[in-house]
């Protein structure tokens, strides 16, 4: 009863289908799992193995062919503000400037937050992502990683209880991606949200996750993980040997499986 | 040779350089003036009216014609019902525009209405026009209108055709309402097709004001075209030639400006 109620998220025998020129394609194949309330999911798997399209079963923007999403014991029905999606690409708005762009989740919603608690809110926002000195410039001006972090406090601004983050630091170089992996982990641990995070970098998947859901090419879970490794793993206490050690054989871990799987098999079903 | 005010003297020579470069465009104008100025010296436009053609003539005509205020009582009525025109078809267009820019079957619906009444010339409807609302300021207005709402349309649902799919999506996990992304993202990101909307109703619209205000309307700088030939003034009618050509320049620009001022850039 206990662990029942720290589920936050529970995917029951998911299988989404996509019509593709004609033939039918098979995105995810029956997947089963749950995510705890304040859990760091990692998702992981080759690429075009339905990782991205079951994070958008789980944002709402789109339905199980079969099975279903439930969320705190409801079916998901559609998008919500509980649910803050970042993307792969961008989606900042590139007439507004970064501070605007981070008020625009308020603007969707009454609320009786006064026009100055809305500023002061984003700005809260925007300096937790370190982006304090660039409220006033446009998407246009900033580089990969000052857009990353402008998309997380606009989405950090709805304060939702899930972040879904779908290849969030894809493209970034290895620098700008380290200060990431350090920011997201410690507005995990202060906003105490529950993440689901989509990635190939599997040492990016070592990193961030509570446990690790390895997907096959073919849409069914491969396994899933629980990744023992103790925080924090990042900065200094990653030159730790021993942790080092563990680090590696971890990771050599999900390498396999994922290898195991790799060309083995299509995801057509004609 | 590096000297310590080395970067005013940069500075000074960029600005030389860009007048430089900016000059070209009214040498331009200056070489049109000459080339026209000695074809009607050598009275390349016949023997009795090369004379009253020249810009020079011209030029002196429109001074006198500022100064006593004939410009201003043809120009403003015209400005007025180009305004009135572009107005009235700004309110039709843009909902329709962007209805049709973001469903699929509104612009499957009005396609082929759209393309082939774009295709006619308001001109053509002169005469209905004037069985409906008769001689005088409503046609103009109504053919004005009739002109400037294709560009309008058509920009402007091309602009909320493209908003992308990421935007609606992200404003979706927002909490978004349809009500919300149709003002927050749809609107804001068909601006800039919009202004380029707008820009080419204006330029169609000016053009169709000439022949419009030979109607039967009594001020006007179409209606003056007319008056001027009927007095004989050729200089002055090429002087309202000049006029229209600089006032349309203008009213261009006023709008290159409104696009470089609300266009946003990815």
């Amino acid at each position: 009863m206990n662990t029942e109620s720290s589920v936050l998220i529970s995917v029951r025998q998911v299988t989404k289908t996509f019509k593709k020129n004609g033939r039918e394609f098979c995105a995810l194949r029956d997947c089963s799992f749950d995510v705890m309330k304040n859990e760091f999911l990692v998702i992981v798997g080759p690429t075009g193995c339905g990782k991205s399209t079951l994070l958008n079963l789980i944002a709402g923007l789109d339905f199980p062919t079969a099975g279903s999403i439930l969320l705190n014991g409801e079916t998901v029905t559609g998008p919500g503000a509980d649910r803050g999606m970042i993307f792969q690409e961008y989606a900042l708005l590139p007439w507004r400037s970064v501070l605007r762009n981070v008020e625009l989740g308020f603007e969707f919603r009454k609320s009786e937050m006064s026009q100055s608690e809305r500023h002061a809110e984003a700005m809260r926002c925007l300096e937790m992502v370190g982006l304090g000195y660039a409220v006033k410039k446009h998407p246009g001006e900033l580089s990969g990683g000052m857009k990353r972090r402008a998309s997380l406090a606009m989405i950090l601004a709805i304060k939702p209880v899930i972040l879904l983050m779908d290849g969030a630091f894809n493209a970034l170089d290895s620098k700008t991606k380290m200060t990431m992996h350090q920011e997201i982990t410690r507005i995990w641990e202060t906003e105490k949200n529950t993440v689901v995070f989509v990635t190939s970098d599997l040492d990016e998947a070592v990193k961030l996750a509570d446990r690790i859901v390895v997907l096959n090419r073919d849409g069914s879970i491969a396994a899933i993980l629980r990744n023992d490794l103790p925080r924090p793993r990042l900065g200094s206490a990653a030159r730790d040997p021993d942790f080092h050690h563990r680090f590696i054989a971890f990771r050599e871990m999900v390498m396999n499986i994922i290898k195991k799987d790799a060309g083995l098999r299509t995801c057509a079903i004609s | 040779m590096a000297k310590p005010n080395d970067t005013r003297q940069t500075n000074s020579s960029g600005l030389i350089a860009l007048i430089a470069d900016r000059s070209f465009y009214v040498l331009g104008v200056i070489l049109f003036m000459i080339v026209w100025q000695i074809a009607s010296a050598l009275k390349l436009f016949g023997a009795d009216f090369s004379e009253a053609f020249s810009p020079l003539a011209a030029i002196l005509a429109l001074v006198e014609m500022v100064k006593n205020g004939e410009l201003i009582h043809h120009a403003l009525p015209s400005l007025r019902r180009v305004l009135l025109g572009l107005s009235l078809a700004v309110v039709v267009a843009l909902p329709i525009g962007v209805l049709v820019g973001y469903f699929k079957r509104v612009e499957q619906l009005t396609y082929v209405v759209f393309q082939f009444m774009r295709m006619i010339s308001p001109l053509a409807w002169m005469p209905i026009a004037i069985i409906i609302f008769g001689v005088g300021d409503v046609s103009v207005v109504f053919l004005l209108w009739l002109v400037a709402i294709w560009p309008l349309i058509l920009n402007t649902s091309h602009g909320a055709g493209r908003v992308s799919p990421l935007w609606v999506n992200m404003a979706k996990t927002m909490g978004a309402m349809d009500i919300g992304i149709l003002r927050k993202i749809i609107i804001p990101a068909a601006v800039p097709d919009m202004l380029t909307g707008l820009r080419l109703a204006v330029g169609v619209s000016w053009i169709i004001l000439v022949p419009a205000e030979m109607l039967g309307v009594p001020d006007g700088l179409g209606y003056f075209i007319l008056d001027t030939r009927d007095r004989f003034r050729y200089d002055q009618l090429m002087a309202t030639i000049m006029a229209i050509g600089m006032i349309g320049y203008l009213l261009d620009s006023v709008n290159r400006w409104l696009i470089n001022k609300f266009s946003w850039k990815n």
